[in-house]
């Protein structure tokens, strides 16, 4: 049996460098949520199906459950907790909540991120894309009609 | 559920992956963009002392148009193969079948190869080891029966990529390496069509680059797969299908791939007969389609019914031929 030997990471999370001693095998989720103690994104699934462990990799939304958090060095990582400023939601979290696209709120941190990630290169999304971007994101409640508005109210469109 | 413990390898070069996995012959399980195999070691099917990241190989990333030929690196994430309008202008079925695997943020993460080189599934495998204890180990776990078919001799997981059917009609060759050497091999030879060990790739191989030829003459390709949602599930069955014309207009080369109908990809081989020899508009798509029936090779593992995926192999290799026929069609053919 080999010894895993602890890695040293470089982790930019929402703008932060965080220098790290981890277990190799642990998934950018469990650094985020035990190391950082950044727990928007959330264990759900934990098989890459529902989308509540989504972070922005480089700006992309993508699930931390299946990363390793090894792999993500040298990127630019943003959690829910990197939106908006202190005290003030972003846009896309105001229009959630103006539209009562906040259910139980399981999935809404992976829901807001992969809207951002969508806003960010298409701001004026048809109904269809937006669909479309949320297709990998399972919302329990199924409270999609919402969400779906919201993100359109949050686009140039919308606003 | 954390994942069993592992040394991390990141080599930098194809050479220096190459000269790791020799190293470690038998040891090292490869990480390309982490989606499939992630979830196998969480599921504790497979383990190993060592797991081997690509991400810092950029060789391995990448579509170039060479003379003749569209070479897309293995670890091109999915997202990348949809988008390329390089790969979209000339194979319409690797867009396509790229562009419905799984779901966006799954794709941006996902690699052409680590597609090609998934195991195969089943219902009663692909489960927790909490789950799998619970019953005798089936024929893919090393033990003597399976749960799926009773009596079965014979592993009959299915093969879920969705890239495969449509590399292997589009006749897309792969590139495997090894410490020392390297080969070149149609993508359907690395199928061995056995669901206890799908893949005919050697342990220490690491498969670099996808090579599919770029017919000189007029050539269609199409690619349909039957899910229940438009994200995020394996295909239940798919179909993709390629034709060419010869100078006369008549259609010279057909080839239809079934997904998800067996522990490996399937040509069905006698489709060819009511399409070649024919122009376009006098091909015999339904007929073609027929010829699935065949070959599929489905049983009860996946979550729809096996007869119900049979009549749907046929209904998904006729859209794919009906496509693929009408872009001829619409080429001035």
């Amino acid at each position: 049996m080999v010894k895993a030997e602890k890695k040293k990471i470089n982790l930019r999370v929402n703008g932060e460098v965080h220098t790290l001693l981890v277990a190799p095998h642990l998934t950018l989720l469990e650094v985020l949520r035990e190391e950082l103690h950044l727990t928007g994104a959330k264990e759900s699934c934990g098989r890459g199906a529902c989308g509540t462990c989504t972070v922005l990799l480089d700006g992309e939304p993508v699930r931390s459950c299946l990363l390793l958090a090894a792999e993500a060095e040298g990127r630019q990582v943003t959690t829910i907790e990197g939106l908006g400023r202190q005290g003030a939601l972003h846009p896309i979290q105001e229009a959630f909540v103006a539209h009562h696209a906040v259910q139980c709120g399981f999935c809404t941190p992976g829901m807001v991120l992969t809207a951002k990630a969508l806003l960010d290169k298409t701001p004026d999304p048809t109904d269809e894309e937006i669909r479309l971007a949320l297709s990998g994101n399972i919302c329990r409640c199924t409270g999609y009609a919402k969400i779906v508005e919201a993100v359109k109210a949050a686009s140039d469109k919308g606003k | 559920m954390r994942l069993p413990s592992f040394q991390y390898l990141s080599p930098g070069t194809v050479k220096e992956a190459l000269e790791t996995i020799a190293a470690h012959k038998g040891k090292v399980l490869i990480v390309a963009g982490g989606t499939d195999i992630v979830n196998r070691l969480r599921q504790r099917l497979v383990s190993a002392p060592y797991v081997m990241s690509l991400k810092a190989i950029s060789e391995l990333k990448g579509i170039k148009k060479n003379k003749g030929e569209l070479v897309i690196s293995a670890g091109t994430t999915l997202r990348e193969v949809a988008a390329s309008p390089e790969v979209s202008g000339l194979f319409p079925a690797l867009s396509q079948s790229a562009s419905c695997t799984a779901a966006p943020p799954i794709r941006n993460m996902a690699t052409i190869g680590g597609n090609l080189l998934q195991d195969t599934r089943c219902l009663f495998y692909n489960q927790s080891e909490l789950f799998r204890k619970a019953a005798p180990a089936c024929l893919k776990q090393g033990g003597r029966v399976c749960a799926a078919v009773k009596g079965a001799t014979r592993c009959l997981s299915v093969y879920q990529g969705d890239l495969a059917p449509a590399l292997i009609a589009c006749n897309a060759k792969a590139v495997l390496k090894k410490a020392g050497s390297s080969r070149t091999v149609q993508v359907a030879d690395i199928f061995s069509n056995k669901g206890k060990r799908p893949l005919a790739v050697e342990e220490d191989e690491l498969l670099t680059r996808i090579v599919i030829p770029i017919p000189s003459g007029p050539y269609s390709c199409a690619y349909e797969k039957l899910r229940l949602r438009k994200g995020l599930d394996y295909p239940f069955a798919s179909a993709a299908a390629f034709l060419s014309l010869s100078a006369k207009g008549v259609i010279d080369r057909a080839r239809v791939v079934l997904g998800a109908c067996g522990p490996a990809p399937v040509l069905v081989e006698d489709a060819a007969a009511f399409l070649v020899g024919r122009k376009p508009g006098d091909a015999d798509g339904l007929s073609a389609a027929r010829c699935a029936l065949k070959v599929c090779r489905v049983v009860e593992n996946v979550a729809l019914p096996a007869s119900y995926r049979k009549k749907m192999a046929v209904v998904m290799a006729g859209r794919a031929i009906g496509e693929a026929l009408g872009q001829l069609s619409g080429a001035g053919a």
